[in-house]
């Protein structure tokens, strides 16, 4: 039997005491989620203020950075490095 | 946090309501049966990772530096597999994407800012994906203008079906033709694998010691097997799937394996590219090495590297505009799903084409700036991911969205505390050469 005729699911409505039933997530009931729309937005505690902060601190000097190499990239600096 | 049994136990004989599924007699063909319906997500998120950057910055690490840095994919397996598996247990926990999560839990300015960057460096990169298939038809005599847009159709064809596991089983056989990596490195053998296996398990530096290009090279290996698309794309399919709280185990071992074929599969491309220095030839890009390669390695060798290159960029392709078009059909509310028709998912679809027509479309402009694309995406690529990471790190430790029992463990932290660490001294390393191109010598 190839292993796509293993997964071909077919109609099942009755289970011996022997027997297991194996169901694909997209044929099973839908599971209920955590309602995570109804949370709002995440408490800001001081480890995530801070690591929010340490994001924003690395993005800027990134662009930075990245503003600094297209300077030097069009010689505005004089003689470029590159 | 409700724990829900994906299979019935026959404990009698139980009359149920008809579900469609399959029945088996045995606790272990119920746990491979189970594994293999669930099996897909982890191994394509993994092995779409080992695009055409990746397979060009494989076989370059391996051309300059034969099997000496080996040992770093060693290394990056179990730092892939941790990030992967937190996806996948916040997307079987919400069942929702990883932008939504960004922007119900961090507000406006964050998931905007997330869903930007990744739209950016996602339809950059597609355009790369695009060049090396180009790049690789022109090599087998095909033409580009012919070529490029039968692959753009043939991947739009790939997702417009309306059904999910269509999708994924092409992709699935896609990523198992990978495979024929293996083939390839055999063929290219380094002269003892005694020395592979060395340069695998002891980590070490090639002779010259730091240079500017080992260190270039080492951060390019790091950001091209760990890329902020994988965390969008794995948990929107995870979601797709409507994977349960039981698939969890098995959704794990799927991640876990599909780390250690991709990680395989690297260590041949660099194999395959340590052919190169063994013979002593100039690399340019992985179609060319194929080329030079022929009178050593034989006909198979050439065409099967430029098939294989052309398969690592349709398989990149393809999961990068999935992860775009989760992310932005999530973010805009629309029905974002491939098990629905193209009429009722219609803005999903619609992102997905456009992402992959414009993309091809810009690869066949005369003249269109390549080089300064690849470069546009490395850098934006080493910006967003120290920051995506951060994001994932702090959902999964918001025990309101996972509870107790999918909420990070404190060794979990600690590993991936360490990890974004490493990325963002990776991330610093990459900009002070910007900054100081002579940090470290040049030879």
């Amino acid at each position: 039997m190839s292993v796509m005729a293993l997964l071909r699911p077919t109609a099942i409505s009755n289970v011996s005491e022997d027997q297991f039933v194996v169901v694909h997530p997209l044929d099973d009931v839908r599971e209920d989620k955590v309602d995570t729309a109804s949370l709002g937005r995440m408490s800001m505690t001081p480890s995530v203020k801070m690591s929010l902060m340490a994001l924003r601190g690395y993005l800027v000097l990134m662009m930075l950075l990245v503003l600094y190499h297209v300077i030097d990239l069009s010689g505005a600096l004089g003689q470029s490095t590159h | 946090m409700q724990e829900k049994a994906i299979v019935a136990l026959g404990s009698a004989d139980v009359q149920m309501p008809a579900v469609r599924g399959r029945l088996v007699r045995s606790k272990w063909a119920r746990n491979l049966l189970t594994f293999l319906v669930v099996f897909g997500p982890g191994l394509i998120v993994m092995e779409a990772d080992n695009d055409a950057g990746a397979v060009s910055t494989y076989v370059q690490a391996g051309a300059q530096y034969g099997t000496r840095l080996l040992w770093l994919l060693l290394l990056l397996l179990p730092v892939t597999y941790f990030i992967q598996e937190m996806v996948v247990r916040l997307g079987i926990a919400t069942g929702k994407g990883h932008a939504t999560m960004i922007y119900q839990r961090f507000g406006k300015w964050w998931g905007l800012f997330s869903l930007i960057d990744l739209q950016v460096v996602n339809f950059l990169t597609l355009v790369t994906e695009f060049a090396a298939i180009a790049l690789a038809l022109g090599h087998m005599n095909i033409a580009p203008k012919v070529g490029v847009p039968v692959a753009a159709v043939g991947l739009m064809f790939m997702v417009l079906t309306g059904s999910y596991r269509r999708w994924e089983r092409v992709t699935v056989f896609l990523c198992l033709l990978d495979t024929a990596w293996l083939f390839i490195a055999f063929k290219l053998r380094p002269a003892t694998w005694g020395g592979a296996v060395h340069d695998m398990f002891v980590a070490g530096l090639p002779t010259g010691g730091v240079t500017t290009g080992l260190v270039f090279l080492m951060v390019a290996i790091v950001g091209t097997t760990i890329a902020p698309w994988q965390l969008f794309f794995q948990q929107s399919c995870v979601a797709d799937k409507r994977l349960r709280f039981a698939d969890l185990k098995w959704s794990r071992l799927d991640t876990f394996l599909g780390a250690v074929f991709t990680i395989v599969v690297a260590g041949c491309m660099m194999v395959a590219g340590n052919a190169a220095k063994v013979h002593g030839l100039a690399f340019s890009d992985p179609a060319q090495l194929a080329h030079d390669l022929q009178p050593f390695a034989g006909e198979a060798v050439r065409s099967g590297l430029l098939l294989l290159m052309i398969n690592a960029a349709v398989l990149g392709t393809t999961a990068i505009s999935l992860s775009s078009a989760w992310a932005y059909g999530e973010v805009r509310g629309w029905p974002h799903s491939l098990e629905m028709p193209v009429r009722k998912a219609k803005g999903f679809y619609a992102t997905y084409v456009v992402c992959v027509a414009l993309a091809a479309a810009i690869v066949l402009i005369p003249g269109a700036p390549l080089q300064l694309i690849i470069i546009g995406v490395q850098v934006l690529a080493g910006i967003m991911l120290p920051s995506a990471i951060i994001f994932l790190q702090l959902l999964l430790n918001d025990k309101q969205v996972l509870g107790d029992e999918y909420v990070n463990k404190p060794w979990n932290n600690w590993v991936n505390w360490t990890i974004i660490i490493v990325l963002f001294i990776l991330s610093l390393i990459l900009a002070a050469q910007v900054v100081a191109p002579n940090l470290f010598p040049a030879t």
